[in-house]
């Protein structure tokens, strides 16, 4: 089934000639370390934007969850890097990136218990409407 | 470290459906929705994940995160769900301002974050320059050596195996701390999640003093719903 789009694979990734353009082909077809980096961060970014302006408590969970993903993403990908640049064996990166999913459940669990009480208590998940530390 | 050839592809392919189904994920209206969207990003990064050599936590990933913490996370969304986010009756975000605000701190944050993987990553490549060289020729060398799987064509991966040695030989303490905090969360949201009954139950309450403790509880809930 693959080898049906190899040729159309085959003929983009040819057209990689000078310029500009060229030198942004030629980076795209081969991710590095870079891209994996941009990718989290951009993933980072979008959780954080979710948790400043979400007003649902649940949906600010899920972005948190989105910022833990990016920094796990950036674990594996230096991990990889690691490897790559002579220690065939480093696998810190994904140890650490099991304790923070270890983390991330253990948040979620609390996270959910506390929305729980909150809603049978004030029957309300809008964090705007959450205040009763507010003085 | 470079991808090449069909693992550009995909690459290109996941990210791509990692950062559309985030996104969509922070504006969704519907919080299932949102939970959906999360979970095919959460899919996506796991791919990548497996793109980048690490089947074990992209298996991990899948499993804890979309068979655990996310079907936790529509259990509570069914729970509690108002409903009035859907139907347009309710924002679904902060002021306006506030967004326009935070708006402004994440295109800075975006800003900050690409200078500095730019000029970081320039600095670790110059470093690493000579010792970047052999090493896809390495991996795959490495990769054929592999024993091969029951049908013959897959590669049995030593990733779990390698994470298995280096998570018990250099972490065992944090393993076993991780495993604390793990029965402490457990016990946490049971005892956050219970009712007042409940409660009572457990500690032998008299039934009198139960029936007063829910008479005050309900008047307190009243008080705190604010009639406005």
């Amino acid at each position: 089934m693959l080898s049906l789009f190899a040729p159309i694979v085959a003929f983009l990734f040819q057209q990689a000639d000078g310029g500009r353009f060229g030198v942004m082909w030629q980076s795209a077809r081969s991710p590095d370390l870079s891209k994996f980096l941009v990718i989290g961060a951009l993933l980072f970014i979008i959780g954080v934007a979710g948790v400043l302006t979400r007003r649902n408590i649940i949906v600010i969970f899920m972005s948190i969850e989105l910022i833990l993903n990016a920094a796990n993403l950036n674990f594996i990908a230096f991990s990889r890097y690691l490897q790559d640049t002579g220690n065939m064996n480093a696998v810190a990166g994904q140890v650490f990136a099991v304790f923070v999913i270890v983390v991330a459940a253990a948040e979620a669990a609390i996270g959910l218990g506390i929305v729980i009480a909150l809603y049978r208590n004030k029957e309300t998940i809008w964090v705007d409407e959450i205040d009763l530390l507010k003085w | 470290m470079i991808l090449n050839g069909w693992e550009a592809v995909f690459f290109w392919i996941f990210s791509i459906a990692a950062i559309f189904a985030g996104l969509l994920t922070v504006m969704a209206r519907n919080a299932v929705h949102s939970a959906l969207f999360l979970i095919s990003s959460l899919l996506s990064v796991a791919a990548l994940f497996i793109l980048l050599g690490a089947e074990f936590i992209a298996g991990v990933q899948i499993l804890v995160y979309v068979g655990g913490v996310m079907v936790l996370f529509l259990f509570v969304i069914m729970l509690v769900n108002v409903g009035a986010e859907e139907q347009g009756l309710s924002e679904i975000s902060n002021k306006p301002r506030q967004v326009a605000a935070s708006l402004i701190f994440c295109l800075l944050l975006v800003i900050g974050l690409l200078f500095a993987i730019n000029t970081g990553y320039q600095g670790l490549q110059k470093r690493d320059e000579a010792r970047l060289g052999g090493t896809t020729e390495q991996r795959r060398t490495q990769q054929q050596n592999l024993a091969t799987g029951a049908t013959g064509t897959s590669r049995i991966t030593t990733d779990t195996q390698q994470v298995g040695n280096s998570l018990y030989r250099f972490a065992s303490l944090p393993f076993e701390i991780a495993s604390v905090l793990l029965l402490v969360a457990i016990i946490g949201s049971v005892m956050l999640a219970r009712t007042l009954k409940q409660e009572a139950a457990v500690d032998d309450v008299d039934p009198e003093v139960l029936l007063t403790k829910v008479a005050q509880e309900a008047d307190r809930a009243e008080t705190l719903r604010e009639p406005t």
